[in-house]
């Protein structure tokens, strides 16, 4: 028995049992070709799929390398068929080359001459490929790159693209390491460097990394390596706006170079900053903004929160295919699993870094999860008990027994920045009241929300509450404590960026805290455990507390 | 003057008789009755064919050379000649090599006789019509061609002047076999006017490509050749002089080798090919068990054709995982190794018509399943070697187009476990951990019997697939327990004949054989412990130990399997392995015994939890009624409109009724996501289990030997109680001829006139005295149709005008009409 520190499962999971002395040289070795799935304390879980092993391909990997660090590391033998099937679908990527002739412009070319002739007959490609040139290459018709990428991997044969960019229109942006307008001087993390130059090497693709560990850097940084007109896609215009900022703070970029695309307003700039909504937008059927894309001669494309980009997107991403695309994310799972148009539209993977390390290089601040269980009054409980089924959890997530323990919560760290998020209005303006602080909803404007924002930044304000629409990319830097009082069901995504707000690095290395209230024996427990199951797969060990020890002082134990 | 083979094997002493029936164990199935007998069997066509077909091809070639250098007039050759053709191509092989091959062929008797005057078997020409591929001698065919062939110059010139499309063709033939056919009309002079040219197309593809083949008839290079009366179609012949000219360049009998081709690859780490193929061997016992556990939850009925329904296969493969050719391998191999059998359904237990029988487990899965990983992986495999079940077929269509399933008798081929052993055979005997490719393993299997091995790329193909699937092989080499368990079969069957009362096996008796023992060092250990974790996965880093995997199925959910596996603990699961009978307390200490990590405070309060919550409901039997000492979780059930249908009924604050069954309130119940608890008349709670279902136990197929179509091996002590017994036969055969001359020729020697009185009456003394004396007594006679014959008997009585008397050869009693008697001689 090697004694190594993996167990490969038939099902095509690998366990990496981290305690293992070699469990770090492992990690490594498995990390370009396995997706980690699961980090809790003990056993990591990874899992090979096609588009990690393609992945892993398409950065120069090859299959007998993996096989080798497959048998190198695991405990056991590793089941033959397993090694096959590795084999096999590694082989399978980049037989088919996307390239550009010298004289007929984009061709399909094939490096295994059978492959060809099985995908030119599959009715999917019909209308994508044009002449044949010669028995090995297919002319393509160039507007057809996206979708033809996107149907050879659904075919199983994905393409390498070596067809190239256009490098766009040029203009001038460096980052400004050394400090602009009287800011202190500041350099790129090393991962982060390392993250733009896997990209850049790559051609397109996407960057992995975890909230809060500077997405908008690698962002900048891919910008200043094109030096060209930039197009950034990103979820609202809060998060739009906090781009704005980072560029102008962190890039030679000024107010005046940068446009933002939104629902308010429509400027086309060198570098443009629209949102997904104003894009997707339609009006009598038609998507009215499309021209953006069009607009000027983009060298580089950026997408925010790559899991969260809409369908219609990918559509018109397809056509984008000859631009330099970056995206940025903090996972690659998606919830309507489309991962593979990711990774034929966007391109693949270029750099990931699982959290925890990222948080041990001490980058994002650690968290402590704490559950905090609150007993329902025999009231609430009877009357959850005959509510109808859709308004049970409303009922349960909502008790007004919460807001004491909420305070308690709040009052335990008088010196911190806390978050209290919750996802019924009623309870929030209920939660403002009792806490006498600001809320910010749906209906709060932008204006007001930056100035809530700035105030909260500043330490005007002490406790904020906020809806759902905290969820998404805004910038809320030294909260120091979140606390959640109900969520959208079971949503791990949700929960992700919940855990994102206090993830943000804190200046003097505090610990954070992210608290979760849940009325006991109710189906709040249950969503609760679902995506406290989240938390622990991604590492952090949550305890579980009675509201009555929040509450009370402690009572004096008798020993 | 050459002997007959017979006079030859007379002559033979008896240990080399008995080496020939050991060598061609065919010939003794029935027994021969005298050594005419034996040889005339020796000579048949079939039996010919058997001996030929275990040959390799280096003997079949010093065979052929045999063939070709016999003398014409009196059919013999000589071991010096065979050496002469054997080495007169530009890489002779060795003289001692040719020698050898000339002694495995005498000792097959296919050829015989002394060293200078050997004959061939004659049936040899039949099996195979042309010795080395080389056609017949011209004078045969054709006395013009002979003329041509008659002047080596000519024929020369005549070879040179052919055209490179011709050329082509005589190649081709002359590699062999010797004949082609051409399409209809080709040999016919075309039309006039559409005289044309000879085309320098390459192929002998039929149209205008036919006009080659004419132009080597014109020039009787080629001979056509009628098969029956039909001269449509042609075909052609090449003589055996044209052949041998152009096999200037490889010698007369083409190509030699004398020993097996060599394989490219280098051998691969042994260690990695072991971990490989354990690898899969762990995979292969888990599916199959998957296998089974499917079906006994969901037992699949047969078809009334036989077989597993191709719907349910493929519902099989989708729940265990896998593809539907190895589903149905899995099947196979538990269906051999007695694993699964059918099951009588009496009645309408199924929702489908007609099918009144199920496969499902047996008795015997349960003794497996109590095996060690590696004892169950070698009953699998030898199952698998010895079944005659041609996995492959299932999925393809038979001759009626009718999909072939599962099971059914349209898999089943008699010669499978023989090609098995074959392929594996190759394998074994490279050095260890040599990985031959496919096609490397097929020219191995042509080189060791051609005769075989033709023809029969796919079924080894399909051997060597099944073999690695198996992991009987691992990075296509075989595996060192592979090698044990195949050189375990294989001498258990050579064994079987020498020890017919089991004396030295110990298959059976329960230690784990030398294959089980060298898998077994290469599987993980089994482990009592796991690791728990704060998203309460439970993480076995190994097999588990049998009381491990029985906990661990009982209170949680299986999520990842393999070398290690994955467990989920959930609410459901810890309230199933509450509900059968395990305490709040029992779940925690299982945990904090078996964990080596600290126990995250979640699963704590989730056990917890539900324990507290579990049986907080409670149901009975009597009335079906449901109580529960909260008050508010009546009201909750009794409010919840998903029970509706239950109809339940507020009894007392802490009480609900209904009329229905107990089992659907339970139901119905655990449904909506309470966790009720069953109780009986006296209020304490009843378990539940699932019961098993199981098929009778069937007897696994590894106890047959491995190859059914091979005759048994017969030990020495029989096979020279078999000769003795043949001697015998020969013995009386050969007195027979013996008789005196008195009684052979009584009747002819006087002419065909009547017995002389005096003879009759010497012959009735003689009759009677030997009655007295018990004494052998050669009987001369006239039968019925007036034919003389003669009898070596001992008479028995003489009254009636009869004589009765036993004739010891037949042991049959004879009647003798005494006026037909012609003579009588007291035997010496």
């Amino acid at each position: 028995m090697s004694g190594g520190p993996l167990i490969v499962q038939s099902d095509k999971t690998l366990l990496l049992e981290i305690d293992h002395p070699d469990a770090q040289a492992c990690r490594m070795a498995i990390a370009p070709f396995a997706e980690l799935e699961r980090s809790p304390e003990h056993v990591h879980t990874y899992r090979l799929t096609p588009l990690g092993l393609w992945n892993a391909r398409a950065a120069g990997h090859d299959a007998e390398g993996v096989v080798d660090s497959l048998i190198k590391y695991s405990r056991y033998p590793v089941p033959h068929a397993l090694l096959v099937d590795v084999a096999d679908t590694m082989d399978r990527y980049g037989r088919l080359q996307l390239a550009n002739d010298p004289a007929y412009g984009l061709v399909l070319r094939a490096l295994d001459r059978l492959v060809l002739i099985e995908v030119a007959k599959s009715k999917k490609l019909a209308g994508m490929l044009g002449d044949k040139i010669d028995d090995d290459t297919i002319r393509v018709h160039p507007s057809e790159r996206g979708r033809l990428k996107q149907a050879l991997l659904k075919l199983g044969w994905p393409a390498e693209d070596l067809a190239g960019y256009v490098d766009g229109e040029a203009h001038p942006i460096e980052l400004a390491e050394a400090g602009k307008d009287g800011r202190k001087p500041w350099t790129l993390r090393s991962y982060q460097r390392e993250a733009v130059e896997a990209f850049w090497a790559g051609g397109s693709g996407v960057v992995v990394l975890p909230c809060g560990a500077g997405k908008t850097l690698v962002g900048a940084a891919a910008m200043a390596e094109a030096k060209a007109t930039t197009l950034i896609l990103v979820t609202n215009t809060v998060a739009g706006r906090q781009w704005k900022r980072e560029l102008i703070a962190r890039t030679s970029l000024t107010e005046e170079e940068i446009g933002e695309y939104s629902g308010e307003r429509k400027e086309i700039r060198p570098v443009t900053i629209a949102t997904y909504q104003v894009l997707t937008s339609r009006r009598g059927g038609a998507f009215t903004h499309l021209d953006l894309f069009g607009a000027r001669d983009w060298g580089l494309v950026v997408y925010d929160e790559v899991h969260l980009l809409p369908a219609p997107i990918f559509r018109f991403t397809a056509d984008l295919q000859a631009r330099r695309r970056l995206g940025l994310t903090a996972t690659l799972v998606r919830e309507d699993g489309r991962e593979g148009d990711v990774f034929s539209l966007i391109g693949p993977k270029r750099y990931d870094a699982p959290w925890k390390d990222i948080e041990s290089q001490g980058w994002i601040a650690p968290a402590e999860c704490t559950e905090v269980r609150v007993t329902l009054t025999d009231a609430e409980r009877m009357s959850y008990a005959t509510a109808e089924a859709e308004e049970r959890y409303r009922m349960a997530a909502t008790a007004r027994t919460k807001l004491p323990v909420v305070k308690a919560l709040v009052d335990r760290h008088p010196d911190d920045q806390v978050l209290v998020i919750g996802a019924y209005i009623d309870q929030l303006h209920q939660l403002g009241e009792y806490l006498d602080a600001p809320i910010i909803q749906g209906s709060t404007t932008n204006k007001e929300r930056e100035r809530l924002f700035d105030a909260f930044r500043t330490g005007e304000i002490r406790t904020l509450v906020i809806s759902k629409v905290g969820n998404f990319s805004i910038d809320l830097p030294e909260a120091a404590v979140a606390i959640q009082v109900s969520g959208t069901f079971g949503s791990r995504q949700e929960e992700a960026q919940r855990l994102g707000r206090v993830l943000r690095p804190k200046a003097d290395g505090r610990q954070a805290h992210f608290y979760t209230v849940v009325s006991r024996d109710t189906i709040d427990t249950e969503y609760a455990a679902h995506r406290q199951r989240f938390l622990a797969e991604q590492g952090y060990a949550y305890t579980i507390v009675d509201a009555d020890d929040v509450l009370g002082p402690k009572l004096p134990t008798v020993d | 003057m050459t002997t007959s083979l017979a006079d030859h094997l007379r002559s033979l002493p008896d240990e080399s008789l008995a080496a020939l029936l050991q060598l061609r164990p065919d010939l003794v199935v029935p027994v021969p009755a005298d050594v005419s007998a034996l040889a005339i069997r020796a000579q048949s066509r079939v039996s010919v064919a058997r001996a030929l077909d275990g040959l390799d091809q280096f003997t079949l070639q010093i065979l052929d050379a045999a063939r070709l250098t016999r003398n014409p007039d009196d059919g013999t050759t000589a071991t010096d000649t065979v050496l002469a053709m054997a080495t007169a191509g530009p890489q002779p092989p060795a003289p001692t090599a040719v020698r050898a091959a000339v002694g495995r062929l005498r000792a097959l008797f296919l050829l015989y006789g002394p060293e200078h005057a050997l004959q061939v078997v004659p049936a040899v020409d039949e099996v195979a019509p042309y010795p080395a591929g080389l056609g017949r001698p011209a004078a045969e065919l054709d006395p013009r061609t002979a003329s041509l062939c008659a002047d080596p110059a000519k024929l020369r010139r005549t070879l040179l002047a052919a055209p490179p499309s011709a050329r082509a063709i005589l190649d081709r033939l002359a590699a062999g076999p010797p004949v082609g056919s051409v399409p209809p009309g080709a040999l016919q002079a075309p039309p006039l006017g559409a005289e044309d040219p000879v085309l320098s197309d390459p192929t002998n593809g039929g149209g205008p490509a036919g006009s080659p083949v004419r132009w080597l008839v014109d020039n009787r290079l080629l001979v056509p050749v009628t098969t029956g009366s039909s001269t449509a179609a042609g075909t052609v012949e090449l003589p055996r002089e044209v052949g041998l000219l152009l096999r200037r360049d490889s010698g007369p009998l083409g190509p030699l080798r004398t020993s097996p081709p060599r394989v490219a690859a280098a051998p691969r780490e042994p260690k990695a090919v072991d971990s490989a193929g354990a690898g899969q061997a762990m995979e292969v016992v888990r599916h199959t068990e998957g296998l089974l556990e499917q079906l006994a939850d969901e037992p699949a009925p047969v078809l009334r054709s036989g077989g597993i329904g191709v719907r349910d296969l493929r519902r099989l493969a989708r729940t265990a995982g896998l593809d539907e050719p190895m589903t149905a391998l899995l099947l196979e191999v538990a269906y051999a190794a007695g694993l699964a059998g059918e099951l009588e359904m009496p009645g309408a237990t199924t929702s489908r018509y007609g099918a009144d029988q199920q496969v499902l487990p047996t008795g015997g899965y349960e003794v497996w399943r109590a095996a060690s990983l590696a004892q169950r992986w070698e009953q699998l495999a030898r199952a698998w070697l010895t079944m005659t079940r041609q996995v492959g077929l299932v999925g393809r269509r038979d001759d009626r187009d009718r999909p072939i399933t599962a099971l059914s008798a349209e898999a089943e081929r008699a010669g499978v476990p023989a090609t098995r052993r074959a392929v594996l055979g190759v394998l074994a005997d490279l050095e260890p951990a040599t990985a031959p490719s496919p096609e490397e393993v097929q020219d191995l299997l042509d080189w060791r019997a051609p005769r075989r091995s033709r023809g029969r790329d796919a079924a080894h193909r399909e051997v060597l697939a099944e073999a690695a699937q198996l992991g009987v092989t691992g990075l296509g080499a075989l595996t060192s327990y592979g090698r044990l368990l195949l050189g375990d079969l294989t001498s258990t069957d050579e064994r079987n004949g020498d020890d017919p009362l089991g004396v030295h096996a110990d298959i059976e008796s329960g230690d784990p054989s030398g294959a089980a023992r060298a898998l077994d060092a290469l599987l993980p250990a089994p482990v009592d412990h796991f690791l728990v974790q704060a998203d309460l996965t439970v993480v076995v880093p190994g097999p588990p130990e049998p009381a491990l995997g029985v906990e661990l199925e009982a209170m949680t959910e299986l999520e990842s399997a393999g070398g290690a596996s994955v467990h989920r603990v959930t609410t459901a699961s810890v309230r199933r392995a509450l509900d059968s009978g395990y305490t709040a307390d029992d779940l925690h200490d299982v945990f904090r015994r078996r964990s080596r990590t600290p126990i995250p405070q979640g699963l704590t309060y989730l056990v917890d939890d539900v324990a507290r919550k579990h049986g907080g409901l409670r149901v009975g039997l009597a009335g079906a009624y449901l109580r529960s000492d909260d008050e508010t979780l009546i009201s909750e059930v009794l409010a919840d409109r998903r029970l509706e249908s239950l109809a339940l009924r507020r009894l007392a604050p802490t009480v609900l009724c209904t009329q229905y069954q107990v089992g659907r309130l339970l139901g119905a119940l655990r449904d909506a996501g309470y966790a009720p608890v069953q109780e009986d008349g006296t209020g304490s709670t009843v378990l539940t289990r699932p019961r098993i279902r199981r098929a009778p136990p069937r007897v696994s197929v590894t106890t047959r030997t491995l190859d059914p179509l091979a005759a048994p091996k017969l030990p020495m002590p029989r096979l020279l109680g078999v000769v003795e017994h043949i001697r015998r036969g020969d013995a009386a055969a050969r007195a027979a001829r013996r008789a005196p001359a008195v009684v052979r020729g009584g009747a002819a020697g006087l002419g065909g006139g009547p017995v002389p009185a005096h003879t009759h009456s010497e012959a009735l003394a003689v009759l009677q005295q030997a009655v007295r004396d018990k004494a052998l007594v050669w009987v001369g006679y006239v039968d019925a149709h007036g034919a003389t014959a003669s009898r070596l008997v001992k008479p028995v009585s003489i009254g009636a005008g009869y004589l009765r008397a036993e004739d010891e050869r037949t042991e049959m009693l004879h009647t003798f009409a005494l006026h037909r008697v012609t003579a009588a001689v007291l035997a010496d």
